[in-house]
């Protein structure tokens, strides 16, 4: 398991890498290397590491922990067919750990990613009216029973595409440069992680690796089902291309107009999940 | 639907009230323990404000009896926290999230600032209007299948449990956690504590994490 975390962790990097060129060559700018993530990861490993000295030290240094600890969670419980419903309490408890990232610094960008990062929980909510959608159709919210539920009646990605689209739009609000990426928006230079660098920005990379490649395959096994594992990496990197597209052609949106458009997406997410209530 | 954050695997009796850890419940109840140890060994950051108009900055400092007080309550959440993620109970969970709901208005409250103390009193309200429908959801459980078991509720022997409960429990519940939108709402977060507000925020997540386990059950 440990290697296969590691792995997740670095192609997870990748992933980020590959978004992130894809965005300059759409954008018709040369962009970095497919492998500037690891590097990034590889290169805050070594540079010097403080404290800032108006920061909450133990706080500082334990979200990082925490955030590598909780996505080291989710691929445990994802990989061994856990509860969908952990995953969805890690992935909203991030909130959190971003909220503790920009805060403990003292620092006002920080503190401005931590605050918008609290404000932007409307966009958890598609994520619920996903997860209610999976139960109401299987029955349970074991993965190992949604991997068997579709091995039988095959992939729910066309038996309730808008859940699946609700669960892309979590994603999609996840990753950098998308038009929801409030948090870490250039206006506050980076958002709640500005003052995390050296070995602290290492493990906050470690994090985003993980947690890039926990959420893709989230969606991957929640949606398809079991798929060998070349055809995970494929999807995944299928995933990310479109991911690219949307992130290179949209523009960031201001806090306002993300939290206004998260939340009408939610409200349409809420009608298709009563609807599928009744009548599903 | 049963074993919704999967099968318990160890219980706690105390008489009939039942406390079980679930894969799900096991792993909010660890990240409640984990804030609350944080909230004992952090001291808060101090705040960098910029100077407009000057190349200058300022720090704020936290005064020792606010942060003692901020303190306390951020640990009593923290423990009410807790509580309510491994409670079998549904009135334990009540009690508890409303306990949480009383020390995040504590933590909003010892701020001292007319804005955020405005925003206190505006939480406190929707907090204690937020008992009633939480409450009351606990009581028609209780008068339609005679327990507040949840273990009990979640066999299929019992009555069906009329679905206004579980609109009731989670209205309660977003009634006690609305604490971080007051707290942004009146720029609590310009106060430093940030070990303290993580806390209100934290408490008020576990919270609405936990009701959706409680209404699949009931």
């Amino acid at each position: 398991m440990i290697p296969y975390l590691l792995f997740a962790t670095f192609f997870g990097l990748l992933l980020l890498g590959i978004h992130r060129k894809l965005i300059a060559r759409i954008q018709r700018r040369p962009g970095p290397p497919i492998w500037q993530e690891i590097l990034h990861t590889l290169k805050f490993s070594f540079k010097s590491t403080w404290i800032p000295a108006t920061a909450s030290e133990v706080l500082f240094v334990s979200v990082v922990l925490i955030a590598i600890g909780i996505w080291t969670a989710a691929f445990f419980v994802l990989v061994t067919g856990g509860s969908l419903l952990i995953i969805f309490a890690i992935y909203m408890l991030h909130k959190i750990v971003e909220h503790g990232f920009g805060l403990s610094s003292g620092s006002p960008y920080g503190k401005f990613g931590g605050v918008r990062s609290v404000i932007s929980a409307a966009s958890e909510i598609p994520l619920f009216v996903s997860v209610s959608a999976v139960a109401i159709f299987t029955g349970s919210l074991q993965i190992s029973d949604i991997i068997a539920y579709q091995a039988e009646t095959g992939p729910l990605l066309f038996t309730i595409p808008l859940a699946a689209i609700a669960l892309y739009l979590v994603i999609l609000s996840k990753v950098p440069a998308s038009p929801f990426a409030i948090v870490e928006s250039k206006e506050i230079v980076s958002g709640y992680k500005t003052e995390h660098f050296g070995v602290w920005r290492a493990g906050l990379e470690t994090c985003n690796g993980l947690k890039s490649y926990v959420l893709l395959l989230t969606f991957i096994t929640v949606f398809i089902g079991a798929l060998p594992f070349l055809g995970i990496l494929l999807t995944m990197l299928l995933l990310v291309v479109s991911l690219a597209f949307v992130c290179a052609l949209c523009p960031m949106l201001s806090p306002f107009d993300s939290v206004t458009i998260q939340t009408i997406i939610t409200g349409i997410m809420l009608i298709y999940v009563l609807y599928l209530g009744v009548f599903g | 639907m049963i074993g919704a954050g999967g099968s318990p695997f160890m219980y706690l009796e105390f008489g009939d009230i039942v406390i079980y850890f679930s894969p799900y419940t096991l792993s909010l109840f660890l990240l409640a323990l984990v804030f609350t140890v944080l909230v004992i060994a952090s001291r808060p950051e101090r705040q960098l404000d910029i100077a407009f108009g000057a190349d200058a900055y300022t720090t704020k400092d936290i005064g020792l009896p606010e942060m003692r007080f901020r303190r306390f309550m951020a640990i009593a959440c923290g423990l009410a926290s807790m509580g309510a993620m491994v409670t079998g109970d549904v009135f334990d969970f009540c009690l508890f999230t409303s306990l949480v709901g009383i020390c995040n208005v504590g933590i909003v409250a010892a701020v001292r600032s007319r804005h955020v103390q405005n925003a206190a009193f505006q939480y406190g309200l929707v907090a204690l209007a937020g008992t009633v429908p939480l409450f009351g959801g606990a009581a028609i459980v209780a008068a339609t299948t005679g327990t507040l078991s949840l273990i009990e509720l979640s066999s299929t022997a019992l009555p069906a449990v009329p679905a206004v409960v579980k609109g009731f429990l989670v209205l309660g519940v977003m009634g006690e956690g609305m604490a971080p939108f007051y707290a942004a709402k009146a720029e609590m977060f310009r106060a430093p504590g940030a070990p303290y507000v993580i806390m209100c925020s934290l408490s008020s997540l576990l919270i609405f994490l936990r009701v959706i386990e409680v209404v699949l059950q009931v």
